[in-house]
């Protein structure tokens, strides 16, 4: 039997195949894009091509992410904090502190030592700081998003980007290029910013994260520099797990597994 | 146009109940008479003072002057078509976007002459000094006249004596500007109308407390906040009393208000003013139930219709709306244990800092005794600034994680 997670973010939209020993037969991440109902074919197809099963096959799907409950044919839709917690159960057990940051949300998750969610808290009224705020930043810097992560490199890292709103951090970049400043002083500066709001969201529910194993899932995972930030902010080693981005999907997968069993 | 408004709302909810009776429910009932005020505060007839939450309702009513707190009107006006209007009138006179949109609202209705003059306004320093200072800029607008009601943060004797002698001289204020005069026989008579309304709602809240609940998540809210405004009158009582018959018949008939209620919910502060499908997905997609919201609560005595300054006095100084952190927190925990709550959501109403201020120290008081509380960022009363599919995510979130721990009880 096969079980099927989809998770449909702002940014990319994710899937993840497993088989009934919850081995991760295949996985994928396209993007979005306008229509969320043509990603989600994309992505399904994807991983159904790579791992030679036909749709048919498969016994049950959950869907997670914003766009959750446009999945056709879905066993159920559970939200994105609950999957990424279930999937970084499996990946990285012992887990109490899982970071999220993907295309337009941020996420702090404390879990208990059999990986439930004990408490959350998301950022609110803005984006800023998520993956698209990245993106904006890398356009502003005229960079690749993907050779950004490295960008930091040998900052002496007293810069402070001082607003946190997305449009105005991108002028105030622009700002700091034409003062000459340099690129990898800024990109640590971003990187500074993000870490300082996250520490925030983290610090609403943990007071004191001493001693806590965190790992960290999302997109923005990928970003070394961010990962490295937040390390620092934190004063405490941030754990990622392979392919950090498909974790919601694969806690979708495993809960369609579980749930389907238990039905 | 407001006039109208309350005019079609009466005549709407008086045709359906004549077509159906049975369909006249006590949400109705308050709805009808809510009409009602409104219809009086409109139609130009009535003596009218403006009046914050903590103002003392029933003895303007003895008085036979219109008495309406100001966060009342700016939640219905925000139903009406004009309302992003108003929001977008108030922003234009310099009102900033984040400010409490319950003021915005109400500053830019006042501004488009959409708020009836009253004949004098009454603010108290508490639950907010945004509140105040919209009661002040409203003065200003009318250019009328504003007494402020200084209420003490501290139950003392000697608060209470104090504010006692305020709200007398309060009552001296009314008179002089609207020329009706505090008669003592009504007086007595609102009081003991207070007094039955009264115990009829701490009856209701002991309905509401039961596992599993008669009441749903729509059934008492704005319950503790808007029926203050009939206190003093027969009115008040039929309302109270039509609530309790409901909650009884239901008890008996073995009906609970979310069917195969599984969640029981306490929502803090108040409620989101415009149409919203949370609380419809709340009990549909996890049998959740607000129980109970942190104002639907009475936290004094019955007052000696003999003596009533006295009695009034305690009230206003007991009101959750008033006074500190620490006794808000405690009443909160108080509540949250006496209805058996999973999880409390408090909608930290945008630019409202007596709603945000206290977040930290309710959820760590929360946590104490096992429920967890998830904070949003919601501006209750402005719908331009409503996203709904986030606050979606993150409730079902929240629902997900009661769903997987044990009960705190």
């Amino acid at each position: 039997m096969y079980y099927l997670g989809i998770d449909i973010g702002s940014l990319t939209c994710d899937a993840v195949l497993i088989d009934d020993s919850e081995k991760i037969l295949a996985s994928s991440v396209v993007p979005t894009g306008a229509r969320n109902r043509e990603a989600i074919t994309r992505a399904a197809d994807e991983v159904l091509r790579s791992a030679c099963i036909s749709e048919k096959e498969v016994t049950a799907t959950v869907s997670t992410g914003y766009g959750r409950k446009r999945v056709e044919g879905r066993l159920t839709a559970v939200t994105e904090i609950t999957c990424h917690a279930r999937g970084i159960k499996a990946l990285l057990p012992g887990t109490r502190l899982l970071i999220d940051i993907g295309g337009q949300d941020s996420k702090a998750i404390e879990l208990d030592e059999n990986g439930q969610v004990v408490d959350f808290a998301m950022n609110d009224k803005c984006a800023a700081g998520t993956g698209r705020f990245l993106e904006a930043m890398a356009r502003a810097l005229q960079v690749d998003i993907e050779v950004m992560s490295e960008l930091d490199n040998g900052a002496r890292g007293d810069l402070t980007i001082s607003s946190m709103c997305t449009v105005f951090a991108e002028s105030e970049v622009v700002s700091l290029i034409a003062e000459g400043l340099k690129v990898n002083e800024i990109v640590h500066g971003l990187n500074r910013s993000i870490a300082s709001r996250t520490l925030s969201l983290i610090k609403r529910i943990i007071p004191d994260i001493a001693g806590f194993p965190i790992a960290m899932s999302g997109g923005v995972a990928r970003n070394s520099g961010v990962v490295r930030a937040i390390s620092n902010a934190m004063k405490s080693k941030v754990v990622i797990p392979p392919m950090p981005d498909t974790i919601g999907a694969l806690g979708a997968a495993l809960i369609a597994r579980e749930r389907y069993s238990h039905n | 146009m407001i006039l109208q408004h309350f005019e079609d709302q009466e005549s709407g909810i008086m045709n359906a109940i004549k077509k159906n009776p049975e369909s006249a429910s006590p949400r109705k009932k308050l709805a009808l008479e809510t009409a009602r005020l409104g219809k009086r505060l409109y139609s130009n007839a009535d003596d009218l003072v403006w009046a914050g939450p903590l103002v003392p309702f029933d003895l303007l009513n003895a008085m036979e002057v219109t008495p309406c707190f100001a966060e009342f009107i700016a939640s219905i006006l925000v139903s009406t078509d004009a309302g992003p209007l108003f929001f977008e009138n108030a922003e234009q006179a310099g009102y900033a976007s984040d400010t409490c949109g319950y003021h915005r609202m109400l500053m830019g209705s006042a501004l488009k002459g959409m708020i009836p003059t009253p004949k004098l306004l009454i603010s108290a320093m508490s639950p907010c000094t945004g509140g105040l200072a919209a009661m002040e800029n409203l003065a200003r607008v009318f250019k009328k006249d504003l007494f402020i009601l200084h209420i003490p943060q501290k139950e003392s004797d000697h608060g209470v004596r104090i504010l006692a002698n305020h709200i007398r001289n309060m009552a001296e204020s009314v008179s002089s500007h609207t020329g009706k005069v505090l008669d003592k026989d009504r007086l007595r008579k609102a009081m003991e109308n207070t007094n039955k309304t009264r115990d009829i709602l701490s009856n209701i809240y002991k309905l509401a407390q039961q596992v599993p609940s008669p009441v749903n998540g729509r059934d008492l809210s704005n319950f503790g906040i808007v029926l203050p405004l009939f206190f003093g009158t027969e009115v008040g009582i039929e309302i109270a009393q039509s609530f309790y018959d409901e909650l009884k018949s239901r008890i008996k008939a073995n009906r609970s208000g979310v069917p195969g209620e599984r969640i029981r919910l306490m929502w803090l502060q108040n409620r989101i003013q415009f149409k919203n499908n949370l609380v419809k997905m709340l009990e549909k997609e996890f049998n959740a139930s607000i129980v109970i919201d942190e104002l639907n609560v009475i936290t004094w005595d019955p007052i000696d219709p003999e003596d009533p300054y006295i009695g009034l006095a305690r009230r206003s100084i007991s009101s959750p709306l008033n006074g500190t952190v620490e006794r808000r927190v405690k009443q909160i925990v108080k509540l949250a244990e006496a209805y058996k709550i999973d999880g409390a959501i408090n909608p930290c109403h945008w630019g409202c800092r007596q709603g945000t201020g206290a977040r930290g120290l309710i959820d760590s008081s929360m946590k104490e005794i096992g429920v967890p509380v998830l904070n949003l960022e919601v501006d209750c009363v402005d719908p331009r600034n409503f996203a709904e599919g986030q606050l979606i995510t993150r409730i079902e979130a929240f629902m997900e994680m009661i769903e997987s721990r044990p009960s705190p009880w």
